[in-house]
């Protein structure tokens, strides 16, 4: 029997042969993997450099004297922004406030056509406008752009976004504190940290928990690059040698600058916020580089673990990990102790999520995606850093949201019986002028990123559609605001053969009326007599030449507006009263700018004539009578005294939809109101959306709808109720409206004074000036 | 926005009581009843007073008094903003000149200078369907201002002829210098 040394012996070359074989062989594949690991890591290192999403910018405020800025306003816009009060000058980001004075430093901006500079400017508003604004030399300012709100960003399909900062823009002791409270050994390990790691597993071991994280910042970046949470041991080993092969590529100060901006911190819904960048506008609302030493000190708390150390769901936690985290910055004499201890005392200072301080906007922010997708590729806006200028008013949108979430509750609460469902609404704000939409709520619960009823909800528009069939009657030189028609049945032989009643909302017949009372009381028989004789395919081509998408068919119930609209359409159709008979494309971008500041696309104004502007006019004329006298008068409560709008309620048949379309000199409103399955609500244009629409003017700083009477037309007075000339010491409910000279009225019996007429077109020259 | 309207309503108040039984319509505002107080000073305006009950024929023979103009005048903000705008056009730098004088619009909306401005920089560019279009608009809110109409249908006679349409271009060239003789 050979002993086993013997059999050594004998074998002993083929022993070390095949020892040397297979370690060969390990050490060939351990290379191969060792490669493929590299290729991996420094792909994933070098890509994620550049994947940068689209910043959304709102509208920048501009502030001029003269401007309607209260000085509590202005304090509170400030803030909006992220400045934050201080007692002596500050930098850039920063006010002081003495009574109707403010003075601040803006933080320097690039927009899209100019540089703005950090300077420090005086603004003294008194009452509830802007008296002087100054630069620190005391020279006057004529106008002055603030840095815009980041609103959001346009962010990937996996849902990551951030905010790239450069070293520049990190707070000194930012790096610094990452490697005191994550990873000491941080500038001489060469990726991995043994000792650290043993000393976790024997912390973790003893307390039967895991305490400690023997993870470096490297393996940490690594890990993060990867987005299953897979935590066997395999995958650890993997980490740690692509965190070797890292260090082996990449300087420490990359390794650093990328874990800054790639860190996850935190989820915002269906957003995930990575990077210190990102996370400081998410917790405090302004920029990495503006944040004092606790707030810093915060975000590093928060990076052990976003959810475990929440500061708005875990405050106190949050609060004692970034405690520790200035104790340790004062023990390593990152900062002075005396200046930690400072620091620890002061709250978290976190600002509240939603509309203060970068809130977030989906249903807006869906329409600017949806504007930008026809000239961009997804990769474009999600990856190439592009800057995005838009349009939003955030304190218009802020009062847009309240006055829907205010007036839908309260509606409920009145009703009788409770239903399943919840009432939804939309309000789209716009400015008519230039066409550019500043405020969308797109349903209810405004932060919902869902359902945008804005722009996909398209509802019949009933009563809406009345303007147009007035504006035809008007445009084919056979009416004017003081015709009478007649208010009374009707019967339409319809296309199959069947009969068509419509009836009025009262049930009733008025008789013979005036235009004008006809459409301020939204009378549909008078409507429907009216759009019948001015002819149907006058009143659908009438609809498409004023913008809506698809010419209407011709069926007569069109004339109740039996079409289906979205919202943002009802907004651009109106646009043309508004705007006189010029029509401008709504728009929510204005322009877009590369990562390097280069202006990519510009949305130009335009404006093009879409109807007779004297006829819109006599339009427009009526549609002021609509909230003086008509369904909207109610709105009258809501708004300032003197403020002149005019608008138009629209309510679907069986009251499934409530409408109210409306604009004063600067702002125009529509509001929509009705159950999401289209099952009948009960509410008119008056009794649901009108609230809406009335509270929201009400709130925001606008002006009187006034336009100059166009050459040609003359002001009568007239009775509202029978259309007769009269005057006020002789007639009834006598209102001012416009028609074209030479117009005839018959005069109210017993009040002919006969120099109404002649008189009318004398004081028409006079008043033209005082218009203005 | 205060001021004026305010004197806008005492102006038309003070209209009222000139024509002492007659009514004097004034847009979108309730007719109040004349009060008794002086007749209005504006340069130009003829003052008549009619016997309440006496209903004169319905043709008008006497002629009308010369009309008020008031001409649009651009605010420091938005004169600052034309100006920059202008040294931009000069740059050939469209977009951002346009994008100046969109400042100013979002202030000022209804100056008809503006948007003459925005459609020079628009004929500048070449957009010559777009400079007609905002003169138009232009001309829409300068009813009672003859040198904006004027400049006005300026921009819009530029904008014919570089299509080539000069029989319109001599036509709104003729209006213009029309209503600058005024």
């Amino acid at each position: 029997m050979p002993t086993f040394k013997a059999t050594f012996r004998k074998y002993r070359r083929q022993f070390w042969v095949g020892l040397a074989l297979s370690c060969g062989v390990g050490l060939i594949t351990l290379l191969g993997w060792l490669i493929y690991l590299d290729r991996i890591v420094t792909q994933q290192f070098e890509g994620r450099r550049w994947t940068l999403p689209a910043q959304v910018y709102a509208e920048p405020l501009e502030l001029y004297v003269g401007q309607s800025f209260s000085a509590d306003a202005l304090e509170q816009e400030l803030r909006r922004l992220g400045y934050h009060r201080v007692d002596a000058a500050g930098g850039p980001g920063s006010y002081r406030r003495r009574g109707t004075r403010i003075d601040f430093v803006n933080r320097q901006f690039q927009f899209w056509d100019a540089l703005q500079e950090s300077q420090a400017l005086s603004v003294i508003a008194r009452g509830n406008a802007i008296e002087s604004l100054q630069s620190a030399g005391g020279e006057d300012v004529p106008i002055f752009r603030l840095d815009p709100l980041l609103i959001g960003s346009i962010f990937p399909i996996h849902g990551e976004d951030r905010v790239v900062v450069t070293p520049e823009q990190m707070p000194q002791f930012l790096p610094a504190a990452l490697k005191v409270v994550e990873d000491r050994k941080f500038d001489t390990h060469h990726g991995v940290n043994f000792t650290a790691i043993l000393r976790a597993a024997w912390v973790n071991m003893r307390a039967g928990q895991i305490e400690q994280g023997g993870s470096t910042l490297t393996q940490q970046l690594v890990k993060s690059y990867f987005l299953d949470n897979r935590r066997t041991l395999g995958r650890k080993i993997e980490e740690a040698f692509m965190a070797m092969l890292l260090e082996v590529h990449f300087e420490k100060t990359d390794l650093l600058n990328a874990y800054v901006n790639e860190i996850y911190l935190g989820q915002d819904g269906r957003r995930a916020v990575h990077g210190f960048g990102l996370a400081s506008q998410f917790y405090f609302g302004k920029p990495l580089d503006e944040l004092q030493l606790h707030e810093v000190a915060l975000l590093v708390a928060i990076v052990r673990g976003p959810s475990y150390y929440d500061p708005r769901r875990h405050p106190d936690r949050a609060r004692v990990r970034r405690d520790l985290v200035l104790k340790l910055m004062g023990e390593f004499k990152i900062v002075d102790p005396k200046t930690a201890a400072q620091a620890a005392a002061k709250p978290l200072g976190i600002v509240g999520t939603g509309t203060s301080g970068g809130g977030y906007y989906p249903a807006f922010l869906d329409l600017v995606r949806r504007t930008l997708r026809r000239d961009y590729r997804e990769e474009d806006l999600t990856e190439a850093g592009l800057r995005i200028f838009s349009t939003l008013n955030p304190l218009v949108q802020n009062r847009a949201e309240n006055a829907l979430e205010q007036e839908l509750a309260r509606l409920e609460k009145a009703r009788k019986t409770k239903k399943a469902q919840k009432l939804e609404g939309v309000v789209v704000v716009t400015a008519p002028q230039n066409g550019e939409v500043i405020a969308m709520v797109g349903g209810r619960d405004v932060g919902f990123d869902g359902f945008n009823r804005a722009l996909d909800a398209k509802r019949s528009i009933g009563s809406l559609v009345k303007p147009a069939i007035y504006l035809a009657a008007i445009e084919s030189g056979r009416y004017n605001a003081t015709s009478i028609i007649d208010d009374s049945e009707v019967e339409v032989k319809l296309a199959d053969g069947k009969l068509w009643r419509p009836h009025n909302y009262t049930e009733e017949a008025t008789g013979p009326v005036p235009l004008v009372r006809a459409l301020s009381q939204s009378l549909n028989l008078a409507s429907v007599r009216l759009g019948l004789d001015v002819g149907l395919p006058n009143v659908t081509k009438e609809l498409k030449s004023l913008g809506l998408e698809n010419e209407p068919p011709q069926n007569p119930s069109v004339l109740l507006g039996s079409v289906d609209v979205s919202p943002l359409e009802v907004a651009q159709l109106y646009t043309a009263f508004a705007n006189g008979g010029f029509s401008t494309p709504l728009r929510a971008v204005r322009a877009v700018v590369d990562t390097s500041g280069k202006p990519l696309k510009s949305f130009a104004l335009e404006v093009t004539p879409v109807a007779d502007p004297t006829a819109v006019y006599q339009v427009n004329r009526m549609l002021v009578q609509v909230m003086e006298r008509g369904t909207g008068r109610a709105a009258r409560a809501n708004l300032p005294s003197g403020l002149v709008v005019a608008g138009k309620s629209g309510t679907s048949s069986d009251y499934r939809d409530s409408w109210f379309a409306g604009f004063s000199g600067s702002h125009q409103a529509v509001v929509w109101i009705g159950y999401d399955d289209n099952s009948p609500t009960g509410l008119t244009g008056s009794s649901g959306s009108l609230a809406v629409w009335s509270r929201l003017m009400g709130s925001i700083a606008t002006t009187s709808f006034s336009s100059p009477l166009p050459e040609g037309l003359q002001d009568v007075s007239i009775e509202f109720m029978t259309g007769f000339a009269a005057s006020p010491e002789c007639g009834e409910e006598v209102i001012s409206i416009a028609v074209p000279q030479g117009v005839q009225l018959p005069v109210k019996p017993g009040c002919e004074t006969g120099t109404l007429q002649s008189v009318g077109e004398r004081a028409k020259e006079w008043l033209q000036g005082i218009i203005r | 926005m205060e001021a004026p309207m305010r004197s806008i309503s005492l102006l038309a108040v003070l209209a009222v009581a000139a024509l002492s039984a007659c009514t004097v319509p004034q847009p979108y505002r309730p007719v109040t009843p004349p009060p008794e107080s002086m007749p209005p000073t504006q340069p130009g305006s003829q003052t008549q007073t009619q016997p309440a009950q006496q209903p004169p024929p319905i043709e008008e023979s006497q002629p009308l008094p010369p009309p008020v103009v008031r001409e649009p005048v651009l605010s420091a903000a938005s004169r600052a903003l034309v100006n920059q705008a202008q040294t931009q056009l000069v740059a050939k730098n469209f977009a951002v000149a346009a994008a100046s004088i969109e400042r100013a619009l979002r202030i000022e909306p209804d100056n008809a200078l503006l948007w003459i401005e925005l459609g020079k920089v628009r004929q500048a560019e070449g957009n010559y369907v777009q400079a007609e279009n905002m003169g138009r608009k232009a001309l829409s809110m300068a009813a009672s201002a003859p040198r904006a109409q004027s400049a006005a249908w300026s921009l819009i006679a530029d904008a014919y002829r570089a299509r080539g349409k000069n029989n319109e271009a001599r036509d709104a060239q003729m209006r213009a210098e029309a209503l600058n003789g005024r």
